[in-house]
């Protein structure tokens, strides 16, 4: 390609080297110098505070070198609601190596670190994990994160906003082993229609996934409430003052939405990420990484279950400058050290280098984190809605060798196509007898044929898009809820899927998805950190591959048969 | 993706304090702080020279006047386009950070309301800025044009999200507060040869 330009008489030649180089989809990447003095930097600023605090009558009156007079309200959420006042003084007192020795000693037990980490200071947390690098960071992981059973979580979204693709998408991925799938829109009035299509299609899939729409944030309420959906995880919170005024929001207003959802048994968790505050201009001229672990921190004063971090829409920042995927990584550890559950990014697209995309998920597959992606693409990519993932539905078999390769769980498995196809056909009706049942806009036989067999929103045929946004504002003004989608998919046949549906619905009541990390198996048990708590306490210890599910991995698309070397199993 | 050398550049004369102009057939131009100063260029390289003389192109097409204006106060983007229609005898203005955000806004609008916004900079190129200037001189004459067509790259955030970022804190440490926005003149030249 380059051969058939003229070179410019006045550019230096270059080797040819140097032109295949040039031409690697890896400089096509963004990348920066540091700005610590403006938080363009990742973990390692000068401008970051020193760790201090002091306890005066069961107060914290001074915290990482600022007297309570100064506080800003980040500073006074933190120290009145996050930090654990009896053992601050004690714990921050001990040498940050010794803390973070404790956290890959495998003899010293998860329980025994977070009697240490939860009286930490943001400055002393930012300290200790600093100390550490990538290694002892996934060390850290193995033994910190809350859940014993790693998970993964999707996208599932139509450039179309179509909820037969997005019906079948969810049946899909529910079978390939998400325990969690999200969805949002193009057009946000069209979300009553997508919503109810994720929840269906999902429990089609596999019963008890959770599913989510991501929307504006009193909408995202009701539809939970409704229980049209079943958890909520994009509730931004921000590191400084500053950032969290410019959005309208405090952490007390963000508390109060907590509230909110807990008070009717809906799972939720907040949003943060390293980049954010410096991609918004400011930072205050702290480190990336010191700005999240006040996020974290303020996640857990706010009492919520858990958060999605690593870096999610602004991971292009910590992406583009030195060290900025390990403190990506560290924020992980950082979320788990205070005992919350973490969706931990590998979520938005940041590199057109397929091996940094791979290297990018190692320190959270490897180890294993309560959702190794806070949303893979569970559609291609130009249908994801959230503006692309790290990794898209063409990436599955990769995932999945690697899974089998490294003998590691990263939630997903291979399923054969005939499975697939009958549960992206069954979802398709599903929905089809439901929208039936409640007078919405008719999905046609022909859909139905689409869906089954579809790959992107290209494949299907165009709905009526006015008659469908008039569909979606008639579920909201008649106040369908989620019993009324039970009741229509009995009534259209799907007793099965209305029996899953009505399951997810009556965890509300018992209120076990509030647990951190809660997820649902296929028989719908609550799976947390109450149930099953990370127990890893060194080699042969903790979360192992094996068994039945391990046998599962092992299925990869063309395996060649050990007994019959002519044909291939699988 | 990448453009052509530039063949010329501009620099921005301060002629007076901005006022409100009287023409109902005006748009203005309000550019942020370092805007054909401190930078010469969008964050693809567009020609800050470019960028102006493209949207004058499109609005003069239309049969519409431009005019300049320089604000020195802020580096937000809405604002500066709104305290531009606040100034544009039409109540129509295109606002333009450095990096090449774009935004077309009319002066009854709330500030966070607006008419066209173009939020991925990477993707705005010469030709799209002369659509931006013409839609802009449409409204300006009380018609509603059919939007700019907005171009979508799922890759645009890898590529260039950091940069912008830079950019964004270089544009905020030009801000000088309490300036009010100046009426300014392009002057043109050829760009130096080599």
């Amino acid at each position: 390609m380059t051969a058939t330009q003229p070179r410019p008489a006045d550019q230096p030649r270059h080797s040819l080297r140097t032109e295949v180089l040039e031409a690697r989809p890896v400089n096509l990447d963004g990348f920066v110098e540091e700005w610590p003095e403006k938080g363009l930097v990742a973990m390692e600023s000068d401008f970051d505070p020193a760790p201090s605090v002091r306890v005066e009558d069961g107060r914290i009156v001074e915290l990482d070198g600022k007297q309570r007079a100064d506080f800003d309200f980040m500073d006074t959420f933190i120290a009145d609601h996050a930090i654990d006042v009896a053992s601050a003084e004690e714990s921050n007192a001990l040498p940050s190596a010794e803390i973070a020795r404790m956290l890959i000693d495998p003899r010293v037990s998860r329980d025994e670190v977070l009697a240490v980490t939860r009286g930490l200071t943001p400055a002393k947390v930012l300290d200790v994990v600093k100390l550490m690098n990538v290694v002892e960071i996934m060390q850290g992981m193995q033994k910190m994160r809350a859940r014993r059973t790693p998970a993964n979580q999707a996208h599932s979204t139509s450039a179309r906003d179509n909820p037969i693709q997005v019906a079948a998408d969810a049946a899909e991925g529910a079978l390939r082993g998400f325990a969690e799938l999200e969805t949002t829109l193009g057009v946000v009035r069209y979300a009553p229609l997508v919503a109810i299509a994720l929840q269906v299609g999902a429990q089609v899939g596999r019963g008890g996934v959770l599913t989510q729409c991501a929307l504006e944030e009193a909408t995202e309420l009701e539809l939970g409430m409704r229980g049209i959906t079943a958890y909520a995880e994009t509730i931004s919170i921000y590191g400084t003052e500053s950032v969290f005024i410019d959005g309208d929001d405090t952490p007390w207003s963000k508390a109060f939405l907590a509230s909110a959802y807990a008070s009717r048994g809906i799972k939720m968790r907040f949003t943060s990420g390293t980049g954010s505050e410096v991609q918004m201009g400011n930072a205050e001229g702290k480190s990336m990484l010191f700005l999240e672990i006040r996020c974290i921190l303020m996640a857990k004063g706010a009492g919520v279950q858990g958060l999605q971090n690593g870096s999610i829409s602004c991971i292009g920042v910590p992406g583009a400058v030195p060290g900025g995927l390990r403190a990506v990584a560290a924020e992980n550890l950082v979320a788990s050290m205070m005992d919350l559950e973490c969706a931990s990014g590998n979520d938005q697209s940041f590199s057109h280098s397929a091996m940094r995309r791979t290297a990018r998920m190692m320190p959270q597959l490897l180890p294993g984190t309560d959702f190794v992606c806070s949303g893979y693409s569970a559609v291609p990519n130009a249908d994801n809605m959230f503006a692309g993932s790290n990794f898209d539905t063409e990436d599955y078999d990769d995932w999945n060798t690697i899974q089998r390769d490294f003998q590691v769980d990263g939630g997903l498995r291979h399923v054969r196509e005939d499975e697939i196809l009958l549960a992206r056909g069954k979802a398709a009706r599903a929905l089809q007898a439901l929208f039936a049942h409640l007078d919405l806009p008719a999905v046609t036989d022909e859909e139905v044929e689409a869906a089954t067999y579809a790959n992107s929103s290209a494949d299907y045929p165009f709905r009526d898009v006015l008659a469908d946004l008039k569909g979606a504002q008639a579920v909201m003004d008649r106040g369908i809820t989620g019993l009324d989608l039970v009741k229509g998919l009995e009534a259209g046949g799907f007793s099965d899927v209305a029996e899953n549906l009505l399951t997810v619905l009556r965890q509300r009541v018992s209120g076990d998805l509030l647990q951190t990390s809660a997820v649902l198996t296929a028989d719908f048990t609550p799976l947390s950190a109450i149930n099953d708590p990370n127990d890893y306490a060194g080699p042969g210890t903790g979360y192992r591959l094996q068994g039945e599910r391990w046998a599962e991995l092992k299925k990869l698309r063309h395996v060649t048969s050990a007994t019959d070397p002519e044909s291939e199993v699988g | 993706m990448t453009t052509a050398a530039p063949d010329r550049t501009v620099r921005l004369r301060e002629l007076s304090p901005a006022m409100r102009g009287t023409r109902p057939d005006e748009v203005v131009i309000a550019v942020s702080p370092a805007f054909a100063g401190h930078f010469t260029k969008t964050i693809v390289d567009v020609p800050h020279a470019e960028v102006l003389r493209q949207l004058m192109a499109g609005i003069e097409e239309q049969g519409v006047a431009s005019r300049l204006v320089r604000v020195r106060e802020t580096a937000d983007l809405a604002a500066i386009a709104h305290l531009g229609a606040k100034l544009s005898g039409s109540g129509i203005a295109v606002g333009v950070l450095s990096r090449g955000t774009t935004m077309i806004h009319q002066k009854d609008l709330a500030r966070l309301s607006n008419l066209e916004l173009f939020p991925q900079s990477p993707l705005l190129d010469p030709a799209v800025f002369r659509m931006i200037g013409s839609n802009a001189a449409q409204y300006a004459k009380g018609e509603s044009p059919q939007p700019v067509p907005t171009r979508n790259d799922q890759m645009a955030r890898p590529r260039w999200q950091a940069k912008a970022a830079l950019l964004h804190l270089k544009e905020f440490e030009c801000i000088e507060t309490g300036r009010s926005p100046v009426e300014v003149e392009a002057v043109f030249e050829p760009a130096p040869v080599g």
